[in-house]
């Protein structure tokens, strides 16, 4: 049985999150996602707490997570970046939780009301050291609730933070949208705190013990963890593709500034990874039937560096900062771009 | 008492300079839980980055070796979600009051029912010696090469303007650092022991105390205890009112 209601994004998120059985919330207040916040502090079935700051928020997610809860925060840009360390250490732990980053524009303070996708390399590459996180990033409301339970569930079974991916646009985006009861949901594979003779630590480990100089254990642990990463990631590697016999240009777009691009289905072929990271190897086949590729993005250039590689060849990169998502400048740009090279 | 069911003895012997005072607390802490009946079935140990941060590790009970700084809500997290788990939290000067400080005082406003031990070397003691928020005015170290030139961190004080637990000890005086950690372990709420402690290798060595043995000597004769007082002199130890 499903129930239809109309919703904001970051409502669908917390939505998502309830569905996804979130017992624990922590979390700062932010422009544009404190209404995850908010809405769940109501929400008798979750413990959810305002933090003093992020850094305490995403520490408080992994002694949640390890105690046995399913455990989530949202921020957006400012708070996402002091999370950096906390994430470093959940993917050490092998520490399962959900990151909500609401993008806004920045640098720093930035534009904390309007949109962006300035974070899209933060979310891979933000923590110092190798690590490979998922990342998901949809582009509605209905998809925001549904990639919530899919971020709790590939976190489950990564045993790794995951990162869902929103903007300031999705986040305060109503929609109507399905809300699917009886979800599939994962279960926790490790016992929670309370068994006795564990170390959970973010120095290189074997066997539970610190091994803090040994070049061999390191690379094993790496390895290990690529491997464990690509593997629940190709689960989910769901994308949008709209196909275009006629366009010899192919559009790589997603979330918010996806939903332009979409209106242009008839001049281009459009491909939308919902999965960001791991990135999509499917994608490099898609992109050898047309001639160019662009990657459009509200930033200056950063997923296009992640489609080059996939490709192994260059792609036009077209970014559209600034936040204002405006339709018939993206229409233009792209004429532009497409046809000036 | 059988110490090593609480101790994770295939680790041992364990990081610290002969002479560190990480140990007697390490062990004050055993004797404490085993007192209360505290087990690897109903206790988790948490600490942060540092020497003293490698206390978690050596016990048998599940444990946490925390980022730098963010032992406290990690804790938080943990105790939050399963109320019925003591949480025992030892680590340093500079992870608890430095880095970690706005953690602190928030825990303690929230009265988190934590057990805190801090471990206070007055140092930065495993990144080698540099000055620490608790190291006293003029103190040299070697990133104060004329002396200390700011206040310390006034722990007692961020402790108690919560309204939280507070008591201070030395390893010097074992008993009463014992009666300190009884009275903290069964306190409800947020609960913090500071616990002067020695580091010969980075700290007294410079300082001119030869051995580890001079540095407990010095807490013997520096420290006056005066339980029940509601605010502890710099030269006083004790579990205040
Ligand atoms: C974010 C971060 N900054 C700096 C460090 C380096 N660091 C490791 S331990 C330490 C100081 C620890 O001092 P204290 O907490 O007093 O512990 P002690 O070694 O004296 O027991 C520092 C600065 C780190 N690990 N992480
Ligand atoms: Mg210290």
């Amino acid at each position: 049985m499903a129930q239809k209601r109309l919703m904001q994004g970051n409502e669908a998120v917390a939505e998502g999150a309830i569905a996804a059985g979130m017992t624990f919330f922590a979390g700062y207040p932010i422009t544009p996602a404190s209404e995850v916040l908010q809405y769940l502090v109501r929400r008798p079935e979750v413990r959810a707490i305002q933090f003093e700051d992020e850094i305490s928020s995403v520490c408080a997610l992994v002694g949640a997570s390890l105690a046995g809860a399913k455990a989530m925060t949202a921020t957006s840009g400012p708070g996402f970046s002091l999370m950096q360390e906390g994430i470093g250490l959940g993917h050490m732990m092998e520490t399962p939780f959900v990151i909500v980053d609401v993008q806004r524009v920045g640098p720093s303070t930035g534009m904390p009301t309007l949109p962006a996708q300035g974070d899209v390399m933060q979310a891979a590459y933000g923590s110092h050291g190798d690590y490979f996180p998922i990342v998901f990033y949809p582009n509605s409301v209905q998809e925001l609730y549904e990639y919530t339970i899919h971020a709790f569930n590939a976190a489950e079974e990564s045993q790794s933070p995951v990162i869902l991916l929103s903007d300031g646009y999705l986040g305060h985006l109503y929609e109507t949208i399905e809300m699917k009861r009886n979800a599939r949901l994962r279960k926790r594979k490790r016992p929670p705190l309370g068994v006795g003779g564990r170390h959970f630590t973010g120095l290189t480990s074997v066997d539970n013990t610190p091994t803090p100089q040994n070049p061999e254990a390191h690379r094993r642990m790496i390895a290990r963890l690529q491997a464990k990463q690509r593997k629940v990631g190709a689960r989910y590697a769901h994308y949008e593709y709209i196909s275009n016999r006629k366009a010899d240009t192919l559009v790589v777009c997603f979330g918010s500034l996806s939903r332009a691009v979409m209106p242009l289905a008839d001049r281009y072929a459009i491909f939308r990874p919902i999965l960001l990271y791991p990135p999509i190897e499917e994608f490099s086949e898609i992109a050898k039937r047309y001639k160019k590729v662009v990657v459009v993005e509200m930033n200056a250039g950063q997923y296009v560096r992640v489609v080059q590689r996939l490709m192994r060849r260059t792609a036009l990169s077209l970014p559209m900062i600034g936040g204002d998502l405006d339709v018939l400048r993206l229409e233009e740009r792209l004429k532009w771009i497409t046809t000036a090279s | 008492m059988d110490y090593d069911s609480f101790l994770r003895t295939d680790r041992l012997p364990t990081s610290w300079c002969a002479g560190c005072g990480n140990g007697t607390v390490l062990r004050a802490i055993i004797e404490a839980a085993h007192r209360l009946g505290w087990d690897a079935s109903n206790t988790v140990a948490v600490s942060g980055i540092g020497c003293s941060g490698r206390t978690a590790g050596y016990f048998s009970f599940d444990s946490i070796h925390a980022v730098h700084g963010r032992a406290v809500p990690v804790a938080e997290g943990i105790k939050l979600h399963r109320p019925e788990l003591n949480v025992i939290l030892v680590s340093g000067d500079g992870d608890l009051c430095g880095i970690g400080g706005n953690h602190l005082l928030h825990a303690a406003r929230r009265d988190t029912n934590l057990n805190v031990v801090l471990v206070d070397n007055e140092i930065y003691g495993m990144t080698g010696g540099q000055t620490a928020p608790t190291t006293p005015l003029g103190t040299k170290t070697i990133t104060a090469p004329d002396g200390a030139w700011e206040k310390p961190f006034n722990v007692q004080g961020v402790i108690k303007a919560h309204g939280a637990f507070y008591a201070r000890s030395t390893t010097w005086h074992v008993r009463h650092l014992a009666k300190c950690l009884d009275a903290a372990f069964r306190h409800p709420g947020f609960a913090f022991v500071d616990a002067k402690s020695q580091c010969t290798s980075n700290y007294g060595r410079r300082l001119g105390y030869r051995t580890a043995y001079d540095m407990l000597e010095h807490f013997k004769t520096a420290y006056r205890i005066n339980d029940g007082a509601q605010t502890l002199a710099d030269d006083e130890i004790g579990i205040t009112a």
